[in-house]
């Protein structure tokens, strides 16, 4: 077996998976049914966090030899707000040691716990951090007003 | 290349600086005390000659010999742990080969050791690869009824092919092996060398032990690769790093080149590798253009910014701290009167000071010019004795033919050549060496020494230069001066040596 057709067969397993049994507040699976290599998620903002009520949506790409290597994974759209955001349109999935063994559902449920807490130790957006560390108040205003303008309100 | 065997033993032969280092803090019990900062557990590289205080104990270890310590200790530790010896490996290069620390790390909490090393507490069973019906690989999430399938101590179970490539990927790409864990997400299982030898090929396996290697050598304070290009020996050298500012640790490699152990810069004897650090940045940032200041500008007697003239009259303002000044006598301008343009004042107690100041700063630059001059010269001549060197082989083959001597019969130019070099290679840095030294009696015979090798090897360079013809005559003044250049040479590095280890040369710098 090549390792692109271990990549797809893995790939449609998961797929298959998050369909039929899927963890609350997350969406996901391939763009269109001919490549399984991109796919789109869905997020639900937390409930008890300023995201709650946002909807974010992703960009999931993965390398030829995946689960060896982890996929990338990007925020569409207005981004997130957030300590461990990039720029807000980029968004690293932070994972402590990548294994064969972790899944898009593993990645996105990291991903939403990152948004209830972020980890301070390694902020990726500056500026948000020192928000977040120094201006709570601020901060959390600023995500939902981003959040409502997001959903078009 | 047999010939010059006796003479370039001579810097590879041996001494012992141990003997003050048994006192070693760590040494746990006679059992192991042997072993501390790897003894040499077979000796067959150990070259008896004659010791000198310049030379320092060392040992040349060949890939296949590295390998055979690494084997020979797992399997002793293994038999003082009664574990496996693939599990040993993982425990030792997880201890960084410290073993007595992970001896009595393992006997104090074996659980909490066998743990952190990535080995868990199981041993019992042999992994082997196995069918296992109704098993999904969590990789590739094949269930064929045929799939081969293995598991390591941990349990945790993935088929053949998921489990080759991963290890694959980390060997090829990632260029681990010593560190490599289980594919479980958060199983810190360490993959050991049996399981590995399961699963991947041969060239794989090759890799993984070359990688092995590499970092066996590079956890080992007394071990470090002989820096030369495609060599792929390294060297046994039981200096410590704390005593480098006593010894300079040269050692000489199977492929012939004499470096540093210490800093695995070329051989820099006499200077220790503190100050031939602190040389070499100087050299780079001035030299070339020391030089040139020193030729064509002078300080403003007032706040030191360098000036150079490039026209006009002799009233200097300076441009920095406008103190105005005349650039021949240096003396304030104000004291000129009105005698412009010809400066008779030289005499004014202003004047000399300003003088006096700049000519100080003016002599360092000098003292070290002199210095640097000197170095520059000799690394010079070697490149030039190098290629000397490269023509001596043709010179050789015609000597044979015009003079009737026999290949052995004019060998002696080959080790007059390989003389001239070694002894350039040592004066170059003595001048280093001197720059650094503050002057006492010691400093004088020193550079007696010095004196004499550099006498010595000029005239030796010059006899090289003359035309085959005249060389078979020159043999014996050949032979003559290239042996007192050795003995220069001995005698220059012995004394060097032994003050440097005694510690009574005085720097002007710290080490």
């Amino acid at each position: 077996m090549s390792s692109s057709s271990v990549a797809q067969k893995r790939l449609f397993h998961e797929y298959r998976n998050l369909s039929i049994n899927p963890p609350e507040g997350i969406f996901a699976g391939p763009a269109t049914e001919d490549d399984m290599f991109n796919w789109e998620a869905l997020i639900q903002g937390p409930e008890g966090t300023p995201f709650e009520g946002g909807v974010f949506a992703a960009e999931l790409k993965f390398p030829k030899d995946y689960p060896l290597n982890p996929p990338t994974m990007k925020f569409v759209g207005g981004g997130v707000w957030h300590p461990n955001g990039d720029d807000p349109n980029h968004y690293e999935h932070a994972s402590e040691r990548w294994s064969p063994i972790q899944s898009v559902e593993k990645i996105l449920i990291s991903v939403m716990s990152m948004l209830a807490e972020p980890n301070d130790e390694s902020p990726a957006n500056i500026e948000a951090a020192k928000m977040w560390r120094d201006r709570r108040n601020d901060y959390e205003r600023r995500v939902r007003d981003e959040v409502r303008r997001g959903l078009g309100l | 290349m047999d010939s010059d065997d006796d003479f370039m033993t001579d810097a590879s032969s041996q001494e012992d600086f141990l003997g003050t280092q048994g006192s070693d803090d760590e040494s746990l019990g006679d059992d192991f005390a042997d072993d501390l900062d790897g003894g040499f557990p077979y000796d067959k590289d150990i070259e008896k000659t004659a010791k000198r205080p310049y030379e320092v104990e060392f040992k040349i270890l060949s890939p296949a010999d590295i390998e055979m310590e690494q084997t020979q200790q797992m399997n002793e530790v293994s038999s003082i742990l009664g574990l496996p010896p693939e599990s040993v490996a993982i425990l030792l290069r997880f201890a960084r080969w410290n073993r007595e620390k992970l001896i009595e790390s393992y006997m104090d909490h074996p659980a909490e050791t066998l743990e952190e090393a990535g080995l868990g507490h199981n041993f019992e069973g042999t992994p082997r690869t196995e069918v296992v019906p109704g098993f999904m690989c969590e990789i590739c999430c094949d269930d064929g009824g045929s799939l081969q399938t293995y598991a390591m101590l941990c349990g945790h179970r993935f088929c053949v092919e998921c489990f080759e490539r991963y290890l694959a990927q980390k060997i090829r790409e990632e260029g681990e092996a010593a560190r490599i864990q289980c594919p479980q997400d958060n199983c810190h299982r360490i993959v050991d060398s049996k399981s590995l030898g399961l699963l991947v090929t041969s060239d794989l396996t090759s890799r993984y032990q070359t990688l092995l290697t590499r970092t066996y050598v590079d956890d080992k304070e007394n071990l470090k690769w002989c820096p030369a290009p495609n060599c792929e020996y390294a060297v046994d050298c039981a200096v410590k790093p704390r005593d480098f500012n006593k010894i300079v640790p040269t050692v000489q490699c199977a492929c012939k080149l004499s470096f540093c152990f210490g800093c695995t810069m070329n051989d820099h004897q006499p200077p220790p590798c503190s100050l031939v650090k602190m040389w070499l940045k100087k050299c780079e940032d001035d030299s070339e253009t020391a030089n040139w200041i020193s030729a064509n500008t002078k300080e403003c007697p007032k706040c030191h910014s360098t000036i150079e003239k490039n026209g006009g009259c002799n009233h200097m303002t300076c441009r920095k701290c406008k103190h105005e000044f005349c650039w021949m006598c240096m003396g304030l301008w104000s004291e000129h009167g009105t005698s412009w343009y010809n400066c008779n004042r030289y005499e004014e107690r202003s004047g000399s000071d300003a003088r006096d100041a700049q000519a100080r700063s003016r002599q360092s630059l000098e003292r070290y010019l002199h210095y640097y001059n000197r170095y520059a010269n000799h690394e010079q001549s070697a490149k030039l004795d190098k290629d000397l060197y490269l023509k001596t082989e043709k010179k050789m083959t015609s000597l044979q033919s015009q003079s009737g001597l026999s290949w052995i019969e004019v060998q002696f130019l080959h080790t007059a050549s390989q003389a001239l070099q070694q002894c350039r290679q040592t004066l170059k840095w003595t001048y280093a060496f001197a720059f650094y030294l503050s002057r006492n009696n010691l400093t004088e015979i020193f550079e007696d020494n010095q004196k004499d090798l550099e006498l010595a090897v000029e005239s030796l360079s010059e006899m090289f230069e003359k035309p085959v013809s005249d060389l078979a005559k020159l043999k014996v003044d050949i032979l003559d001066k290239t042996s007192y250049c050795n003995k220069r040479r001995v005698i220059l590095l012995s004394d060097t040596a032994d003050n440097l280890k005694n510690g009574v040369w005085s720097f002007n710098v710290d080490l």
